[in-house]
């Protein structure tokens, strides 16, 4: 009787203390809204602590003003989908390969390509500006997209999904009169949709929140991503310190992938375990 | 007879040159394959980092100095503490071990302990992932941006709690001792989620037998999580350990919302101290030799993780 009353005492601890640390953890998201929606000229310590004195969208329609954002919203879709497209193009033909295929030099070429696990391309960006200035492509969304287009973490990972393939499928899929890509797919990619998914998931959301390399190699708004924007935002406001403004940036840049959180977040947490996992 | 003998010559021939064909194209399939990946790890990953080796040996020259080798002089600059690069160097490379040694122990003891918590039986189980979760989707410019305001001095949600109970504010972002940590606190509020969803897919891989052994011998939970779960768990942690610190590296965004390493360095980190210096040509040696550093210390990670693992499988057999 003790033990079960201890045990419970214990449990209802345990989620008390679980319940707070998620409200800590909220508390940006939930002050951001909050702030966001509140009169611009209203310090914190007027009216109605949570409201203000009332609720108003002023902040929202000020910061459309800052900076284009439809522009930049079309950047970071241009950006985020165009690599993810490239990506599964080319990790799923080295992976093929890698996984299934006998040729001179594969461990040393695979090897070579594992090597930008090591290497994020965020450490690189020195370099880099100087490639995409020799390419001349300085300010283009090709700029943007190029350094992110091979993905050893995606060849990998898909190596792996395929390596799970029985071989008998292959054979017996040649037998039919499949070629290379016939066998890749009919055979192989049916049952890797769920590793293609994880992959793409991760992709995006990273490339979606990239800052550092779009804010330098792009100049003009309709080549600049969402986030840059945001930094504009930022940069403009500093006068006054416009908090109504910055939080309402901040919500129209996380609002995509918090509401895709909100309906696929199974999804979202098993690619990122996935994606770990190896 | 000759006909036939020229036909099937002929079919031979015939055979052999398809033969021939089809060998080169099945032979040369998977490098075809292979290239568009290697073209571009090899153009934006091998090549740079090449580049960026050589340009640290080298001392940009300007209008008048032409560019000359200097061997190793950039990197004996950087750590010679009395030049004017070496000063901020030695500042911002002690952040940076500062920020990473921190953030990532803090972030994954938090995320095991709410990983245990979370792995029970319990209701509204989504709305607690989604809590603890959502901060690792949000761009780090995002996070840095709300907690600028979080951080801000007269009306900053966390001054106006510290005054509530009759203690100082604290200028967090300007203020030299607290700016570090304001940006190492937006890191562990960020990585814990990472942590805890990795503890959470390990803890829910454990057999239910070891535990219920223990139970029999009535071990409490304590020494239950200390002598089996975390064991068990090594690997996980290792896992997490290793990415964490590599990923520290490059979190670094939110400084560009709070104070840019400033004031006087004191909150600046090393990838950030490059950003600020990359369009500078006669900063180009120290940064490609910082770039060139950052690039050694994340092979020394590689390489111990390796090594760790190795012993670790090595004592599970």
């Amino acid at each position: 009787m003790r033990i079960r009353a201890i045990k419970r005492l214990r449990s209802a601890l345990g989620t008390l203390l679980l319940i707070g640390m998620a409200i800590f953890w909220l508390i940006p998201l939930i002050w951001s809204v909050l702030i966001a929606l509140r009169p611009e000229n209203e310090p914190i310590v007027t009216g109605n602590i949570f409201f203000g004195s009332r609720l108003t969208l002023e902040n929202f329609q000020n910061v459309a003003r800052v900076t284009n954002w439809g522009e930049h919203f079309y950047a970071t879709l241009r950006f985020v989908f165009g690599v993810l497209v490239v990506q599964i193009v080319t990790i799923t033909l080295a992976a093929y390969a890698f996984a299934r295929m006998r040729f001179f030099g594969k461990q040393l070429l695979f090897g070579a390509i594992l090597i930008q696990l090591m290497i994020p391309a965020a450490v690189l960006i020195v370099p880099n500006f100087a490639t995409i200035r020799t390419l001349g492509l300085y300010d283009t969304i090709w700029a943007l997209m190029l350094p992110y287009m091979g993905s050893a973490f995606g060849t990998f990972l898909m190596r792996q999904a395929f390596k799970q393939v029985p071989l008998e499928l292959e054979d017996a899929a040649r037998i039919d009169g499949c070629g290379w890509f016939g066998v890749l797919w009919h055979v192989y990619l049916p049952p890797s949709i769920p590793s293609l998914v994880a992959f793409g998931l991760v992709s995006v959301t990273t490339r979606w929140n990239e800052f550092l390399w779009p804010m330098i190699v792009t100049q003009s708004s309709e080549n600049r991503p969402l986030t840059v924007g945001l930094s504009r935002v930022l940069r403009t406001s500093e006068v006054g310190a416009l908090y109504g403004q910055i939080t309402a940036g901040v919500l129209v840049v996380i609002f995509p992938l918090m509401l895709l959180f909100l309906f696929f977040q199974r999804q979202f947490i098993n690619s990122f375990v996935r994606s770990g996992l190896k | 007879m000759s006909n036939l003998e020229s036909f099937l010559d002929y079919q031979a021939a015939r055979r052999l040159s398809t033969g021939a064909y089809t060998r080169l194209w099945q032979r040369s399939l998977p490098y075809l394959l292979v290239l568009p990946t290697f073209a571009f790890v090899f153009l934006f990953t091998l090549l740079p980092t090449a580049n960026a080796l050589i340009q640290s040996l080298y001392q940009p020259g300007n209008a008048r100095i032409p560019t000359r080798y200097v061997g190793l002089q950039n990197y004996l600059d950087l750590f010679n503490p009395n030049t004017l690069i070496g000063a901020d160097f030695a500042r911002i490379a002690g952040n940076t071990l500062i920020y990473i040694f921190t953030t990532v122990p803090i972030s994954m003891a938090i995320g095991f302990g709410l990983a245990l918590l979370l792995n029970r039986k319990m209701r509204a189980l989504g709305l607690f992932r989604f809590a603890f979760f959502y901060p690792v989707l949000i761009p780090m410019i995002g996070a840095g941006s709300i907690f600028a305001f979080l951080f801000a001095d007269q009306i900053g949600l966390l001054n106006t709690i510290l005054r509530s109970f009759g203690l100082p504010g604290i200028k967090w972002i300007g203020d030299p001792n607290w700016a570090l940590i304001a940006i190492i606190m937006v890191s562990i509020w960020k990585q814990t989620g990472f942590c805890m969803i990795m503890y959470l897919a390990g803890l829910q891989g454990l057999s239910n037998d070891v535990y219920e052994a223990a139970d029999l011998d009535g071990a409490t939970t304590w020494q239950k999580t200390r002598y089996i779960t975390l064991p068990l768990l090594q690997g996980t942690t290792l896992f997490i350990l290793t990415t964490s610190i590599a990923a520290s590296f490059q979190l670094v965004d939110h400084l560009f919302a709070l104070g840019e390493g400033q004031p006087n360095e004191r909150s600046n980190l090393l990838l950030y101290f490059i950003f600020q210096k990359y369009n500078e040509p006669r900063n180009l040696g120290y940064v490609s030799a910082i770039t060139v550093i950052i690039l050694a210390a994340l092979l020394i990670f590689t390489v111990l993780n390796f090594w760790l693992w190795e012993r670790q499988t090595y004592y599970e057999n």
